[in-house]
């Protein structure tokens, strides 16, 4: 199998930069998910390691070769596509036989491949069948057989789950997760669904305007986000980013005071998850702005001075609008940001 | 680092793949691919209408007298502008063209209104297609026959008392006229008809929903809503059509022949007839020259605009 | 609600009075010229139109002694499905490249293409003329093979193209990463997934060759090369002036044909006729 290694690379439309300057190592098994807004150039960046688009700059080595003008067709890269593309006019069985035969695999080899990469993905029954007769779900796992079938150094899967329901998503996602972690193969995954990045990753690299923003694992991206528009993006709801000023470790905002470090100083944003804030308190004065029970949880808006604040309540609370109510902060979980987004850490 | 030796993955699936020496293809022929796959088609092109067009060119400057060419400058350009039949034929053709195009158009656009809805509309298309899919020379038989040959269509006319005895249809310069136009009507009215009913289909039935919600009657969506939508539609179509009436040949070979007295003659009657009826095929070049001319500065404005329309 | 059914009521009368009677006047003259293949010679013109004639195969026992119909058949569909293959071989390649590649001069280039579409036959026709006595191919069936797929190309190409680019371009990105050349592509997705459009494309080239009637009559002199469509105009000839009656039934010969054809297409031909402009 294969690492993958980034190194400045960059890709421009014209004058508009769709990836710039991106320098990644991803490692030989790993599950690498690039996650981030629509537009922000993840099927740019996969595209360019698939070598369907040539890079604008910088070099893509694959496996310790350099690959950066090499063709498609000879990276030895299996690529799940989002709408699937499976050949209309083959049966599921000519599909995901389609790769061995380009590839020059002996025609005696085919068959048993084929059949163990379908009843892999559950596909065995329908391998006569054309696409068209394919549920979503199905048509899903065709285009996983076809990516597998050749053992490839790299898969690369471009929002393969987006297309199916919630229920099947999951399935599915499980289902990928388990190959990935049978067969060893170096995988890059696209998505803008942040639970299928959580569940899904070895490491996450959120991207955002053509860069990275952040790489780490799961955990790190959740609990330790690098700038406003990681922690903004990550977390559902997301966590609360409120503007403000802070000197003498004290940070105040209309409606809001809470401690902060020494270190942090003049205009700053608090970051602070609605999990970390509880009813009662005094870190907000607000007003009950809205209550949103959803079975498990109960999320209560708070309107404090202008900003609208999130907080993950009891499952039981229950309140009416426009009263006063007041807000704790769990000190150990407040993050702060300077004025360019950055998180402000300690001088350590 | 990949190994070449075959390796078994854990769960015994399959073997790696034989790993085929990296391609590279060269910068220069992946720019020239394109260009590759279209040559074939652009040189068949090129020789059947750039070399006509060289040719014509070259050919209009001569008198040519069977093999016997004789250098004359631009001698027939001169008298060709002077020649009152290439004029003639030059009117005839737009004023046949233009009222058979509008004739076309109204009466497709109007069975069109009323079919798209109906639910026999399949069997009223091919009904309607039908006079389409004759070959156009039969097509100017049938109405040669109607008309002049067979006395049918004034036998028809008289029974309703409209015309007494028969008429000549080829006597005087309306009727010879008309005659061409019922022919190109007859036949070429399906072409708009299958384009504006697809195109009608084709229309998000939604928007008329909401309009007939609205209170709003059939002919009125029609008329405020259908129709400007399927404009871009109706645009690519007459412009074929109206460049296909330009070209009109085979009727007034057959039916006309360019009488009388020249009324019913068209630009490609006119080539025709001076080249290979008189043989003057300098003085046919230089007439087929201005044509080209013409359908050049046609094509690169209203057919271009067109068809960037309708793509959208 | 009395008042909206009333006038629901006359709007259907009117429907189908223009629908009625355009159909009248489509299928009349049709079902009248059919009449004319189907009686003799002396029923066809006469001081008064005949509408009920005596039924008589003269036509055809004339075709069958007097003139080599099966000649002209066999011309007429040498030359016609030569042409469509000439146009398929060369359409296909050109319209991958235009539906698919970019690269400098795409747009003028299929404006070309399209543009020798609105080409009169007329102009060219002498110099075509000409160019065909220089090859020796005058009176010839390869000659007409060779116009017909020029005049078809442009038409070919637009169509082909037009549905190529319904073809997703992730389809082509999946078989080149499997491993597929730009050929193997072609030839194994883009060819079967396009393939209603290449059959609309084809169906419509051979009805326009068909037809095609004034380089047919310039270069076509003898039945080695007649066609149908120039064969009709020969029927004229003689003392016996025009035979319609044969020229009756030539007509209906090749109309069957055309019509099983295009009613295989019938989804399609909206989309065809107007070079892929027009989606049906
Ligand atoms: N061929 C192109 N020409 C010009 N701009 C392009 C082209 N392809 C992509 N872009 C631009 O590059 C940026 C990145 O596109 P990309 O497809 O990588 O986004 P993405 O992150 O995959 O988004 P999504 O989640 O919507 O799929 C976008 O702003 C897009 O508009
Ligand atoms: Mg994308």
């Amino acid at each position: 199998m294969a690492s993958i290694h980034l190194q400045n690379i960059e890709k421009r439309y014209g004058g508009f930069v769709g990836v710039q300057n991106m320098s990644l190592e991803i490692a030989d098994e790993e599950f690498l998910v690039l996650l981030g807004p629509s537009g922000c150039g993840k099927t740019t960046t996969m595209r360019m390691i698939a070598g369907l688009e040539l890079p604008t700059g910088g070099k893509i080595v694959i496996g310790g070769e350099e690959m950066t003008e090499i063709d498609a067709r000879d990276r030895d890269v299996a690529m799940v596509f989002q709408g699937y593309a499976l050949y209309p006019n083959m049966s599921i069985y000519e599909n995901i036989r389609f790769p061995l035969r380009m590839r020059g695999v002996p025609a005696s080899e085919h068959d048993a491949r084929i059949r163990q990469a379908a009843d892999m993905v559950e596909l065995g029954g329908f391998l006569d069948r054309k696409p068209g007769a394919l549920s979503g779900g199905q048509r899903q796992r065709a285009a996983l057989a076809r990516a597998v079938v050749r053992q490839p150094q790299v898969f690369l899967m471009d929002e393969p789950l987006s297309n199916l329901d919630a229920k099947l998503r999951q399935s599915m996602r499980v289902q990928i997760k388990h190959m990935q972690r049978q067969l060893k193969v170096t995988t890059v995954y696209v998505t803008h669904d942040q639970i299928e990045a959580m569940t899904l990753a070895d490491r996450i690299v959120i991207m955002n305007k053509g860069a990275i923003q952040q790489v780490g694992t799961p955990d790190q991206i959740y609990s330790d986000p690098a700038n406003t528009f990681v922690a903004g993006f990550i977390g559902s709801p997301p966590m609360n980013l409120i503007e403000g000023t802070a000197q003498n470790g004290t940070f105040v905002a209309p409606g809001v005071t809470a401690p902060c470090p020494e270190y942090v100083r003049g205009k700053v944003t608090l970051g602070v998850r609605p999990e970390d804030c509880h009813v009662g308190g005094d870190n907000v004065q607000g007003m009950v702005y809205g209550v949103e029970p959803t079975g498990d949880t109960t999320y209560l808006t708070v309107l404090a001075g202008t900003k609208k604040i999130e907080v993950k309540a009891a499952r039981e609370y229950r309140s009416d609008i426009d009263v006063p109510v007041a807000i704790h902060f769990d000190p150990a979980h407040l993050y702060f940001f300077g004025e360019d987004g950055q998180r402000i850490r300690g001088a350590a | 680092m990949r190994t070449d030796a075959p390796s078994v993955s854990a769960n015994g699936v399959a073997t790696a793949t034989p790993k085929p020496a990296p391609r590279r293809r060269s910068p220069a022929l992946r720019k020239a691919f394109p260009y590759l796959l279209l040559a074939p088609a652009l040189v068949y092109l090129l020789v059947i209408t750039l070399y006509p067009g060289i040719f014509a060119i070259y050919q209009s400057l001569f008198v040519v007298k069977f093999l016997n060419w004789e250098w004359a400058g631009l001698g027939n350009y001169s008298s060709i502008l002077q020649d009152r039949e290439f004029w003639a034929a030059l009117g005839n053709t737009a004023l046949i063209g233009a009222i058979s195009l509008s004739l076309q158009t109204g009466i497709a656009l109007a069975i069109a209104y009323f079919a798209y809805r109906d639910p026999f509309i399949r069997g009223w298309r091919i009904v309607y297609l039908m006079p389409m899919l004759f070959m156009p020379s039969a097509v100017a038989f049938i109405w040669k026959l109607a008309f002049n040959d067979g006395r049918v269509i004034s036998d028809l006319l008289g029974r309703l008392g409209l015309i007494e005895g028969n008429m000549d249809w080829l006597g005087s310069i309306p009727l010879a006229r008309m005659t061409l136009i019922v022919a190109d009507v007859w036949q070429w009215t399906p072409f708009l008809f299958i384009i504006f009913v697809a195109a009608l289909q084709g229309q998000d039935q939604e928007i008329e929903e909401a309009a007939r919600l609205d209170g709003a009657s059939w002919p009125s969506i029609f008329w405020n809503i259908s129709l400007p939508m399927m404009r871009p539609v109706i645009v690519v179509a007459i412009t074929l059509r109206g460049i296909d009436i330009t070209t009109m040949f085979t009727n007034v070979f057959v039916m006309t022949q360019g009488t009388p007295g020249g009324a019913t003659e068209t630009m490609s009657y006119f080539i025709y007839r001076q080249g290979f009826r008189m043989f003057n095929f300098g003085y046919a070049s230089a007439a087929s020259v201005l044509m080209l001319v013409l359908t050049v500065i046609i094509a690169q404005t209203v057919v271009k605009r067109a068809f960037h329309s309708g793509k959208k | 609600m009395a008042k909206a059914r009333k006038s629901r009521g006359e709007s259907m009368l009117v429907r189908y009075l223009v629908l009625g009677g355009w159909a009248a006047v489509c299928l009349l003259p049709i079902l009248w010229f059919l009449s004319i293949g189907f009686r003799p010679r002396t029923e066809v013109i006469t001081p008064q139109p005949i509408y009920w004639p005596t039924f008589s195969l003269d036509a055809w026992h004339l075709l069958m002694s007097d003139w080599p119909i099966a000649q002209y058949l066999r011309n007429s569909v040498i030359a016609v499905a030569g042409s469509v293959v000439i146009d398929l071989v060369l359409a296909i390649p050109a319209a991958y490249a235009l539906a698919r590649y970019e690269f400098k001069g795409r747009e003028d280039i299929g404006f070309y293409i399209l543009s020798t579409r609105m080409m009169a036959p007329a102009i060219v026709a002498v110099p075509i003329f000409f160019l065909f006595k220089t090859l020796g191919l005058l009176d010839s069936v390869w000659a007409l093979m060779l116009i017909y797929a020029a005049i078809n190309l442009s038409l070919v190409t637009w169509i082909i193209r037009s549905y190529m680019l319904d073809i997703p371009k992730e389809l082509e990105d999946a078989a080149r990463t499997d491993g597929a050349g730009d050929l193997t592509i072609l030839r194994e997705i883009i060819v079967p997934a396009c393939l209603p459009g290449i059959i609309t494309a084809a169906v419509i080239a051979a009805i326009f060759a068909i037809n095609e009637f004034l380089f047919t009559l310039l270069i076509a002199s003898t039945s080695n090369a007649y066609t149908m469509s120039v064969a009709l105009a020969n029927f004229t000839g003689g003392s016996d002036g025009i035979i319609y009656n044969a020229i009756a039934l030539v007509s209906f010969i090749a109309f069957v044909p055309i019509l099983i054809l295009v009613i295989l297409i019938q989804k399609h031909l909206s989309r065809g006729l107007t070079m892929g402009a027009v989606k049906g």
